[in-house]
């Protein structure tokens, strides 16, 4: 198969590795890179990852741990690392990258604030980043975009339904990410030019899972629990309108739909994120360091200085990063959801 | 810098314009129809019939509302009722004339005789070119030292080595019909070529500025003609006109800046065909020949069309005027007034070049060799390239590269801003008005009636400004010749420029007071600084 019908996939993560195995078992050519050469080598060999082995890995997947390999072999690139990596990774790849590759990403959470202050500025706002700016500052090509949903590592491999949605402002980007990644009937993409919306939608939906972790840790039932995460999508829709987004990118996949997945359900049980069970910790009157904070609590805080910066009024996104800043109880915030001034919807 | 540069397309080729002239047309017109006709079988609005129908309706309304009784409303009213009968080989002929009818219109006629003139071999043929009259002689007098009063600065040397290796596209800020005219002189003086431009057809009509336009290589850009064909042609006219290595001069803002306020918006038009203009050249295995944007900001202390622009931009029924005929500009009396003001005051027009972009908005190295965000050098024919090398056709893709060139350009344009005393003390007086009345509102500040403003509080406010600016660099500089200057002598020289030359007074001094007389005309000068956040404690 050629280099056009190539992906290549940037990180052998959990969520790299589940999206490699789906698209080699929809027989579609993958080219799996990582840094760890141990890694490469037990897919080369036992075509299984070890960060994921329950996912099978069949032939027309490849690993390699030469970036050049993976710029020659595709041009279509998804970037599956951690949102504390990013960077670094952007910068590394992009040695090696052109202005013809289209790099889609697949993170969901604000990337760490740079300690280069050397960074160009191009008239972004540079306090916050969003992953794309940050992988734009990194790499060669301007062609970039996202990729989000509520699809869990654990769902693709079990072949169940899944949904993303792919967003650029290059429409190049959008048609080749659908041409490539779709595989239905399991994976099935939809498109849209908002990269603010999603990316925002996205991250904003972590900080909002730490929200759900408290709520449930506190006992406070399914009705509150329903109008969480209604204001979450209304709050962070106008945030979004303030950035730049439309805000019905928020009631979306990478909005609404992560959220409600990385909050868990009951008939998902174990699949609740990191930043659920850091709300519940916080409940519990459990109190974290910074360095253990996750990506939806950096996203929180991050968010709500956002939202201080675009006089956008969050009382629940600005109460959880007031908790996880130490500033209130989580008592204290959950009487936000009844304390919020009551207006049109 | 490469060796193996374009030595042949590099080259200023204005020279051999009229040579060319036919030549490029004649691309415009294969090109143009080309793609039409290849368009025309997705049928709908791309069909030879909706496109001629499309041009016919256009001229017609714009005919019928000049009221212009000539045979032209006839030719196009005769077009419309034809077309329905008309076959399509019939149809596509008459696109053929349609697209050579206003290529022609485009590129009008370039003198050889006017551009000998203006390098100094023709001085007699000055009075076959102008009507003699006395204002006019006089304007044309004191223009011959214009070019002293030009002060280029900023990148000039970097430019330089770009108009070497490839072609250049200088992309200024836009705030006067005389930008045309001190940017040809700036370019001049730099020792950078002259470059080749679209500019408004009605200026065209004002013979002394004409002159300078031709000289300049101007082309005539018709902004009443708004249909697709016509655009087409102007946009396929300024691509040819790269890709054989003219070197052209874009002003991205579109019209003058009503307000005076550096340009954040701009349109991105022209600007695309830098990207088209470099993707033929890849693919016509050019790839090392190089395109690259010049940012410059045109600086005056004085606007000719200052109180025209303002009242424009502040009148709500007029502040979408895309062509002002009655301006300043139209009455030779007020240019020659602003040239003997000009010329009374040494640099009165900075004209600042700032690094190039390749037309991608990626910045370049001091050899002209594109580089990334991340500092590295990239080749970019990549970014026109697909998955297996060849050059893809992306209308969308070159849109969005455009974009990006456009944010990169305004976001350099504050840097590049130089302050002259009339912004200073224009920005100074108002940060005081607004202040004692409590709103920064222009509206708000035309209704109360104006204080005094005690010349202490002016200078001090001044001090303040100069001190904010001195420690911020990516907000602009001050004038360099005049970075030493006193407060109070910068006072005083601003003052003077704001009550003297337009012909309603801005600023007025009495006694120990200032007061802004015309608040429009300041809010207009201080609009320079418009970038320059409010201070804190004010």
């Amino acid at each position: 198969m050629s280099r056009a019908e190539t992906v290549g996939i940037i990180g052998a993560g959990r969520f790299g590795t589940a999206l490699g195995s789906v698209l080699a078992r929809a027989h579609r050519r993958v080219i799996l890179w990582s840094r760890d050469p141990a890694i490469v080598d037990a897919i080369q060999t036992t075509r299984r990852c070890p960060r994921l082995p329950e996912a099978p890995l069949p032939e027309p997947l490849a690993a390699t741990a030469d970036p050049r390999v993976l710029a020659a072999e595709a041009r279509f690139l998804v970037m599956a690392v951690s949102s504390t990596n990013v960077r670094e990774r952007a910068r590394e790849l992009g040695n090696f990258l052109d202005g013809s590759h289209i790099v889609v990403h697949a993170i969901g959470a604000f990337a760490t604030p740079s300690s280069d202050p050397a960074a160009r500025s191009d008239g972004a706002p540079r306090e916050i980043g969003r992953v794309s700016e940050v992988v734009a500052q990194g790499l060669p090509t301007l062609k970039i975009g996202a990729l989000a949903g509520p699809a869990l590592p654990a769902d693709l491999v079990a072949g169940e339904y899944a949904s993303m949605v792919i967003a650029s402002a290059f429409d190049e980007v959008v048609a080749e990410g659908r041409r490539l990644l779709n595989a239905p009937p399991q994976l099935r993409l939809y498109s849209t030019k908002d990269l603010v919306g999603v990316e925002l939608a996205s991250a904003l939906s972590g900080a909002y899972t730490v929200a759900l972790g408290l709520c449930d840790g506190l006992g406070m039932g399914v009705g509150p629990r329903a109008v969480l995460i209604t204001r979450a999508v209304a709050e962070s829709s106008r945030l979004g309108q303030a950035s730049g987004a439309e805000p019905r990118t928020f009631a979306g996949l990478a909005g609404l739909g992560n959220l409600l997945v990385r909050a868990g359900g009951s008939a998902t049980p174990g699949v609740r994120s990191v930043d659920y069970e850091l709300g519940r910790r916080l409940a519990e009157g459990i109190v974290t360091a910074d360095a253990q904070r996750t990506e939806g609590a950096r996203a929180a805080i991050a968010g709500a200085e956002l939202a201080a910066k675009l006089r956008v009024r969050m009382p629940v996104l600005s109460g959880v990063a007031a908790v996880l800043s130490g500033r209130a109880e989580p008592r204290e915030v959950a009487a936000l959801l009844g304390d919020t001034v009551a207006v049109e919807e | 810098m490469a060796s193996d540069r374009p030595v042949r397309e590099a080259e200023n080729r204005l020279e051999h314009f009229n040579a060319d002239r036919e030549r490029l047309l004649a691309e415009v017109e294969r090109r143009v129809v080309a793609r039409r006709v290849a368009e025309s079988k997705l049928g709908g609005d791309a069909s030879l019939e909706y496109v001629l129908n499309d041009v016919a309706f256009s001229e017609i309304k714009r005919l019928e509302a000049s009221r212009q009784k000539n045979g032209a409303l006839d030719r196009w009213k005769d077009l419309s009722r034809r077309l329905m009968a008309m076959s399509e080989p019939d149809k596509e002929q008459e696109l053929r004339d349609l697209v050579r009818y206003y290529g022609r219109d485009v590129v009008g006629n370039f003198d050889p005789r006017v551009y000998k003139f203006a390098t100094g071999i023709g001085p007699s043929l000055l009075n076959t070119l102008f009507s003699p009259t006395t204002a006019f002689r006089q304007g044309f007098g004191v223009l011959g030292n214009l070019d002293q009063r030009i002060h280029p600065d900023g990148e000039v040397e970097l430019a330089h080595r770009c108009a070497e290796r490839g072609t250049v596209i200088i992309t200024p800020t836009h705030s006067s019909n005389m930008d045309s005219p001190a940017i040809g002189f700036a370019l001049m003086r730099a020792g950078l070529p002259p470059t080749t431009y679209g500019a408004g057809k009605n200026l065209f009509t004002n013979p002394f500025i004409s002159f300078f336009m031709r000289n300049l290589g101007a082309y005539r850009v018709d902004r009443r003609l708004r249909f697709e064909l016509y655009k087409d042609v102007l946009k396929e006219y300024s691509t040819v006109l790269l890709e054989h290595g003219y070197h052209s001069l874009f002003f991205p803002g579109g019209t003058r800046s009503r307000s005076n306020m550096i340009e954040k918006h701009l349109k991105l038009g022209l600007l695309g065909t830098s990207v088209t203009a470099y993707k033929n050249m890849v693919r016509e295995g050019h790839a090392n020949r190089r395109l690259y944007v010049v940012p410059a900001t045109i600086n005056y202390r004085l606007v000719l069309e200052a109180e025209t622009l303002i009242d424009d931009y502040l009148a709500e029924t007029g502040k979408s005027r895309f062509i002002i005929t009655d301006d300043e500009f139209s009455r030779v009396g007020r240019i020659v007034e602003f040239f003997r003001k000009i010329l009374a005051h040494e640099g009165s027009v900075v004209v600042r070049f700032g690094r190039p972009f390749d037309p991608f908005g990626n910045d370049i190295t001091d050899d002209g060799e594109s580089i990334d965000r991340a500092g590295r050098q990239v080749d970019p024919a990549t970014f026109v390239r697909g998955a297996s090398g060849e050059v893809t056709d992306d209308d969308q893709r070159d849109a969005e590269y455009t974009r990006a060139l456009g944010r990169r350009l305004s976001a350099v344009y504050p840097k590049l801003t130089v302050f002259h005393s009339t912004h200073l003390v224009a920005r100074a007086l108002y940060d005081e008005v607004a202040r004692r009345a409590g709103t920064r509102d222009i509206y708000r500040l035309m209704r109360v009636a104006q204080s005094a403003i005690p010349k202490a509080d002016a200078l001090a406010a001044i001090d303040r400004l100069r001190a904010r600016i001195a420690a911020n660099p990516a907000w602009g500089a001050e004038h360099p010749g005049f970075v030493n200057q006193a407060s109070a002598d910068k006072l005083a020289d601003g003052v003077k420029g704001l009550s003297t030359f337009h012909t309603r007074v801005a600023v007025e001094e009495r006694g120990d007071s200032l007061y802004a007389s015309d608040i429009k005309l300041v809010y207009y000068y201080q609009n320079r600084t418009a970038h320059i956040p409010v201070e804190s404690s004010s």
